[in-house]
């Protein structure tokens, strides 16, 4: 089991909090490592979310809501 | 000018979702790994990729000799796809809002969309010139207008204006491989950019694999009998909801045809649906006087206007600039209100 992680956007403030933009993948979809699964935004700065290993998806974070930078969103099965 | 078609979107969708953006970006890549003489250039395409993400990440890919950014002047960078073009090559130039079309049009319109009729057919300028267009978040009057009704008013251009993702990533690759100037209009809103106002059909299952959507032919969004909304872009996604809640609260059912290509414009995809239906409204977040809506609305009269049962009704923006103030930019786009009423008149709703 991999955890996904919101990626770290802003160096100055690396607990500030983002929103899960969008997310590509569906819950228990099957991910190859690499694949683009989300985007996510802090202020007005978006970065993408990739699956950092193969297998099952879990998304831990709905759509719109909002994450704190490195906090889990999802992880790989 | 030619219309060429080729193979057009596999009817199997991929399970694959991408945003608009993405799916744009995804058709530049996979046509630039095919041809060498693909280039992006406009203010802000290679680091940055794109103010709407419409180059995001090609820089990385195909590094500053094929993705370059310019400076500060249209007039300038667009001759130069224009010459390169000419030369041979395939530029994409992108126009960063279409609203700046006024300091460089002498450009598009005296030398990119002439150059093949004043050389007799002899010179092509394979081209696309990709631009963003709309309003709907408060950008006021010079970065909110659509303008494609001024594009596809002069001759010489190719314009086709997408509306989802699928669509997104096959009209750029049909416009990158057409040997005419293609003027290819996104609206902001159908990016599925994380900081606009969230679009549910900007993200949807795109192939993987590199394909065309035909330039110049419609696409029926939606069946209906009861009446014909002929529309564009983020309007397309407006026409759906209000279609939508109709059937649930009326019974009526509209069809929505995305015309998806200005020019060529098919005409006949418009006369088949009047047809059938016998009602027709256009929705046009450009101008309304001389424009789109007008011209929807003379193919039918010019046609047989004994095929329309009622008057044809019109919702596009009022003949003003568009205000800043978000009430006041509401009150003059074809917002869904606007749609719904103008079609529970249309069919006695």
């Amino acid at each position: 089991m991999t955890d996904v992680r919101f990626p770290q956007l802003s160096a100055e403030q690396p607990d500030a909090e983002g929103v899960l933009a969008t997310w590509f993948v569906g819950d228990g979809d099957q991910v190859a490592s690499g694949q683009l699964l989300g985007e996510v935004m802090v202020e007005k700065v978006s970065g993408e979310v990739l699956a950092p290993a193969t297998g099952r998806v879990r998304l831990l974070v709905a759509e719109d809501r909002t994450a704190r930078q490195g906090e889990v969103i999802a992880r790989v099965e | 000018m030619s219309v060429t078609e080729s193979a057009t979107a596999p009817a199997e969708p991929a399970v694959r979702r991408l945003t608009t953006a993405r799916a744009m970006v995804e058709g530049i890549a996979q046509e630039m790994e095919r041809d060498a003489g693909i280039v992006v250039l406009g203010e802000d395409v290679a680091k940055y990729g794109g103010i709407f993400g419409s180059t995001a990440g090609l820089l990385d890919k195909f590094g500053p000799r094929r993705v370059i950014d310019t400076p500060i002047s249209e007039t300038a960078f667009i001759g130069l796809g224009i010459g390169a073009a000419v030369e041979g090559m395939r530029p994409i130039v992108e126009l960063m809002f279409v609203d700046f079309f006024g300091v460089c049009m002498d450009q598009i319109y005296n030398h990119m969309a002439k150059i093949h009729f004043e050389s007799g057919g002899n010179v092509r300028v394979p081209m696309v010139l990709m631009t963003a267009t709309g309003g709907g978040y408060s950008d006021a009057e010079q970065h909110s207008q659509c303008l494609w009704g001024t594009f596809a008013h002069l001759p010489g251009m190719k314009v086709v204006v997408p509306s989802n993702p699928a669509d997104a990533k096959g009209l750029m690759i049909s416009a990158i491989r057409d040997d005419n100037p293609v003027v290819y209009m996104f609206h902001k809103g159908i990016m599925g950019l994380p900081w606009m106002a969230k679009n549910a059909r900007s993200v949807a299952p795109v192939p993987e694999e590199p394909y065309e959507t035909p330039i110049g032919k419609a696409s029926v969004a939606r069946e209906g009998r009861d009446a014909t909304v002929v529309t564009v872009s983020l309007s397309v996604h407006h026409a759906l909801d209000v279609a939508d809640q109709m059937s649930a609260e009326h019974g009526v059912e509209l069809e929505v045809i995305d015309l998806r290509s200005l020019v060529p414009l098919d005409r006949e995809a418009v006369l088949t649906s009047v047809a059938k239906t016998g009602r027709l409204l256009v929705v046009d977040e450009d101008y309304r006087s001389f424009g789109l809506s007008g011209e929807i609305a003379a193919t039918v009269a010019e046609t047989d206007p004994g095929m329309l049962r009622v008057p044809v009704r019109r919702v596009a923006v009022p003949d003003v600039p568009i205000p800043y103030a978000h009430s006041l930019e509401s009150a003059v786009l074809p917002t869904r209100e606007r749609i719904t009423a103008a079609a529970r008149e249309l069919v006695g709703a």
